[in-house]
């Protein structure tokens, strides 16, 4: 089972987390907004699988690149 | 009799460089799944139109009565061909000699390929693989002596980036000059796995302690988001394609214009959905990509370091079939803020447009340069105020379409303002020095201080100041000169190129592309 890394595509605050850990995600699916400029920006998982792990919680700040979370499948 | 004896000597000569390393070295090129410099330059031409140059150029060596016992060609393949018709100069390494180093090189192959493409003014493709005619300390041994570093033929390498296009093409692990001669171009591509690109190889660096391998160093991946390499593609083939596709729409030299290309969609057409692409919740991203390969010819968008600067797309596109420089912006990255990087990305992009006489299309969504210690940290306001001088530099016929915000310095700079405002908005415009939401706690700080319920007035003097934000109240005092249904913006957008195209003028430009 190949584990992927879910990167911040932005610096900023995550606003809202929708799933949770052991959730299963779909490919392009919405796992969290990081609010960037006065904007929600989307994180989606690149592949489906299951939400193994979740680095973060809401109104934490994120730099660009950090590992939000981990999908395996 | 005539020269036919010669003419024998000369095919056979002919028939050894062909052989490139021998059998064993390019078995190994092939099972390293690369292909042979000949074989690449095959497919990046069109069939059967490659004129070597040089090609018995090489190492003999002659027995006692004076025969020709062997030969070792110069790792370096060189000639003209044609792309879609039009002559092209094309150079590659060999790598089955010695590694495309120098000590098997006739370098003076590299500076003529260079310098016939800036007397012919003819595009350039570099295939580089390994060290691109570098330095190997085996001519310390074989020349009994070193030497003082020089880049040999960089005069012309510099001069043609102000003159041809000049495509590099990675297709191995390349290092020092040959990575250098890559990245001085207008269009960098690689290959997913076969291609890395550094400064120096895990050798090289194991020497500072970092233990790495060449795909950890130099992979796709760091080379696409540091923007050391502008594309990476699945395949060598998929490169050619790139390279190939590349050149269409420009000029052979900045001494002519950008072909027309064959007109092979409506200007007429407006795609219904355009009407509901931005959402009117300002705070919802949206797919500008999309948006872009709607408004241009169909399949002509063409994207350019898609994996650096993301807050900002740059392409290469057609109009009614005219050849077009296209900026937008993506809300995924940093909602479409300026960073560092992508001011960079900015300012190679336009001084290229510039260079070959591209006019730029650009869709405008910036709420301005990313803020934040992060950001002060890259220098952001030092890479975004290049950003600006080459957009004030440059004298290209220039369309911006605000399709939502614009705000501060890097939204002022959708355009020159001291040019015609050639310029369209979307109803969804939304603009100014600072958004209503932040602008508040900075302009009414000492007002919000003083009331008992500080959120309460900020909720109120927000709505207050949002009945001011309608983009009518803008046009109304003709600060912006048109509102646009976005359903028109195709139709626009190719009059506008038809437009520009005979106020497209040849010839050098200053400032001068680096790269």
């Amino acid at each position: 089972m190949a584990s992927r890394k879910v990167r911040s595509p932005t610096a900023g605050i995550v606003s809202t987390v929708h799933r949770n850990v052991g959730d299963a995600v779909g490919e392009g699916e919405e796992i969290m907004f990081v609010e960037c400029m006065k904007m929600e920006i989307p994180v989606a998982a690149e592949s489906a699988g299951r939400l193994v792990a979740l680095h973060v919680k809401p109104g934490d700040s994120v730099s660009e690149d950090q590992i939000l979370a981990v999908i395996e499948g | 009799m005539g020269w036919e004896r010669e003419i024998e000597e000369l095919r056979t000569r002919e028939r050894l460089a062909r052989e490139m390393g021998g059998k064993e070295k390019i078995e190994r090129q092939r099972s390293g799944g690369k292909l042979t410099v000949r074989e690449r330059i095959e497919q990046l031409l069109d069939p059967g139109s490659f004129h070597e140059i040089g090609a018995i150029a090489g190492k003999a060596r002659y027995g006692e009565d004076g025969r020709l016992l062997e030969f070792a060609p110069a790792n370096f393949v060189m000639g003209r061909g044609r792309i879609d018709g039009r002559t092209v100069v094309v150079g590659g390494d060999d790598f089955t000699v010695r590694g495309g180093a120098m000590d098997a090189a006739i370098g003076s192959k590299q500076v003529y390929a260079e310098q016939m493409a800036h007397e012919l003014r003819l595009p350039i493709v570099r295939l580089v693989d390994g060290t691109g005619g570098g330095g190997s300390v085996r001519t310390l041994e074989s020349d009994g002596r070193t030497y003082v570093p020089y880049n040999q033929g960089w005069d012309w390498v510099i001069a043609n980036l102000a003159t041809v296009p000049v495509v590099g093409l990675a297709l191995g692990s390349v290092a020092g000059l040959g990575a250098s001669r890559l990245v001085t171009s207008h269009y960098s591509v690689m290959v997913r796995g076969i291609s890395q690109v550094f400064i120096a190889g895990p050798p090289l660096v194991a020497h500072t302690g970092e233990t790495v391998s060449k795909e950890e160093l130099g992979g796709s991946e760091i080379c696409s988001r540091s923007g050391t390499v502008d594309v990476v593609v699945e395949s060598e083939a998929e490169a050619f394609d790139c390279a190939r596709r590349f050149l269409s729409y420009l000029p052979q030299s900045v001494y002519e214009l950008p072909p027309r290309g064959p007109v092979t969609d409506d200007a007429a057409r407006r795609d219904e959905w355009l009407i509901e692409a931005i959402p009117s919740d300002r705070r919802k991203v949206y797919d500008m990509r999309r948006i872009l390969k709607s408004v241009l010819d169909r399949d002509s968008f063409f994207e350019i370091a898609r994996q650096y600067g993301r807050s900002v797309i740059t392409a290469l596109a057609r109009l009614d079939g005219w050849p077009v420089a296209v900026m937008g912006s993506d809300p995924h990255f940093h909602g479409g803020g300026w960073t560092a990087d992508s001011s960079i990305k900015l300012t190679r992009f336009i001084d290229f447009a510039t260079t070959f006489h591209l006019p730029v299309v650009n869709l405008v969504d910036v709420p301005g340069f990313l803020i934040g210690t992060a950001a002060e940290a890259q220098g952001t306001m030092r890479h975004g105020a290049r950003a600006l001088a080459a957009l004030y530099q440059a004298d290209v016929p220039w369309c911006s379409v605000l399709v939502r915000r614009a705000f501060g310095v890097a939204g002022a700079a959708h355009a020159n303002h001291t040019r015609l405002a050639y310029r369209y908005a979307w109803p969804s415009g939304d603009w100014g020095s600072l958004p209503v939401e932040g602008g508040i706690e900075a302009a009414y700080r000492a007002e919000l201080a003083a009331v008992a319920d500080p959120a309460k007035r900020r909720d109120e003097l927000e709505r207050h100041l949002n009945q001011f934000r309608s983009p009518f109240r803008t046009a109304e005092a003709f600060l912006v000169e048109e509102i646009i249904d976005p359903r028109d913006t195709r139709p626009l957008l190719c009059e506008f190129a038809n437009l520009a195209a005979p106020l497209r003028r040849a010839g050098t430009v200053s400032p001068q592309y680096r790269p």
